[in-house]
């Protein structure tokens, strides 16, 4: 009985970054706005699981997320996908080329993945004739790298849980 | 540093040509079918788009389906909310009605009169409205889109550019049409200009939204003479929209000419669609 209830924690807590993915993208809240605060959780957690754990986050359900919230936000086909295949590959990059895991190395290399996604997500935007905001652009770029350390720990507890 | 950039070579190699673990994709083969598909938007062709709208069809209903349990749940806290506030807004609601009936009469004079005036310049008096109401799906104001979803589409002869009513104010035009739905951008978007008119000094300009709930007019000419509380409507211009949808009331907060929807887009759950003119002449 505890072996069954055991696997079964296992297998929730598993398939938890793909259920969260999916939900964020359906639900069309990839970008979550406090007032003054705007956070893209949608990049955290894909950079976290990419890093950390890829077994438990494929890319071709990154890919398809990325569809998904293209279609839920208006916004045309692939641009997205695109910025979310971005992060995953700086976290792919990252993950080869370290060692130590730590809070601070994640989040110092986020910047990178940050930066080089919102450039392309900017460029396809502007390209597709869709007006923003740059201010906003900016400030959420700033607190998803500043609460990157808080779903970094929500999503280790996670992690540990999914632990056989 | 031959070594150095060899290394980085193998790195980047492994990273994003080479499957990954339990991996079913290349990171580099989905970057290129990403690019592919953004610049296959630009393509307009029918079975692209018949492709397009399938996928935007099925995953709208998706959505609705996965926020649906959530929507319940806010649904109950703002009845419970509103219980709350029964009996203040049982007092509220007693002086507007006090207000309301004194109207009501002036109102009834001025409609007989205007009619009568319309009869004696015989003008097109009579306008059939031409509406298709469709439900909201997904309400969805981002801070890069401020749109609706609705369950109809070229099924219901919806075509892009056409007004979204919210009961009979101007709330925003339909721009991505599809078999069963369509996008409705709303007034209050970044990219939504709508051209307006203003009364009772019948001035021309532009209504810009700004991404946030209340969108701006631009373009007005330099010596205006905009009070607070002028009426804005669509002016029609360009054959865009049918004339005088009426659109919020003017708000003048420092330079800003501010719009005040009449239409609370939070709280909108059916949209009408206007198809189109259907006059009829007396």
């Amino acid at each position: 009985m505890a072996l069954f209830y055991k696997q079964i924690k296992f297998r929730f807590f598993k398939y938890i970054p793909i259920i969260l993915l999916f939900f964020i993208s359906l639900k069309g809240s990839s970008i979550v706005d406090l007032k003054i605060i705007s956070i893209n959780i949608h990049y955290i957690l894909v950079y976290y699981w990419v890093l950390r754990s890829p077994q438990s986050l494929g890319y071709g359900f990154i890919f398809i997320s990325g569809i998904i919230t293209d279609v839920i936000l208006g916004f045309p086909l692939g641009i997205n996908a695109l910025s979310l295949l971005i992060i995953a590959a700086v976290a792919t990059y990252v993950r080869v080329v370290t060692v130590r895991i730590t809070l601070i190395n994640d989040w110092i290399s986020f910047i990178p993945a940050l930066l080089i996604a919102n450039l392309v997500y900017f460029f396809s935007l502007y390209l597709s004739d869709f007006s923003v905001e740059y201010f906003y652009f900016f400030k959420n770029s700033i607190f998803t790298f500043i609460f990157y350390p808080i779903l970094w720990i929500i999503f280790s507890l996670i992690s540990k849980l999914s632990e056989y | 540093m031959e070594t150095s950039r060899e290394d980085f070579g193998i790195v980047i190699r492994s990273a994003l040509l080479k499957k990954g673990t339990k991996q079913r994709f290349s990171l580099f083969a989905l970057v290129i079918l990403s690019i592919a598909l953004i610049f296959l938007e630009t393509i307009d062709l029918k079975p692209l788009n018949y492709f397009r709208s399938f996928i935007k069809d099925t995953i709208y209903r998706g959505s609705m389906i996965i926020t649906a349990p959530l929507k319940v749940f806010g649904n109950i806290s703002s009845n419970t909310k509103e219980h709350f506030n029964l009996f203040e807004s049982y007092e509220k609601l007693k002086k507007e009605n006090k207000l309301l009936k004194n109207t009501i009469s002036k109102s009834d004079f001025l409609e007989l009169e205007n009619t009568q005036l319309r009869k004696l310049i015989e003008e097109q008096t009579s306008s059939l409205k031409n509406f298709v109401s469709a439900r909201v799906l997904i309400d969805k104001q981002s801070p890069y889109l401020n749109s609706f979803i609705i369950n109809s589409g070229s099924n219901k002869n919806i075509k892009n550019g056409m007004a979204a009513l919210s009961g009979e104010n101007f709330i925003g035009r339909t721009v991505d049409v599809n078999f069963f739905s369509s996008r409705v951008l709303l007034v209050s978007d970044l990219n939504s200009k709508i051209p307006v008119i203003v009364e009772p000094l019948a001035y021309h300009a532009i209504l810009s939204g700004h991404g946030k709930k209340v969108p701006t007019l631009d373009f007005l000419p330099e010596d205006h003479e905009i009070q607070n509380e002028d009426k804005v409507y669509t002016s029609g211009k360009e054959g865009i929209f049918s004339p005088g949808i009426p659109i919020g009331k003017v708000k003048i907060k420092k330079d800003l000419i501010q719009v005040l929807l009449f239409s609370d887009l939070n709280q909108v759950t059916f949209i009408n669609i206007d198809l189109g003119k259907s006059v009829s002449s007396k």
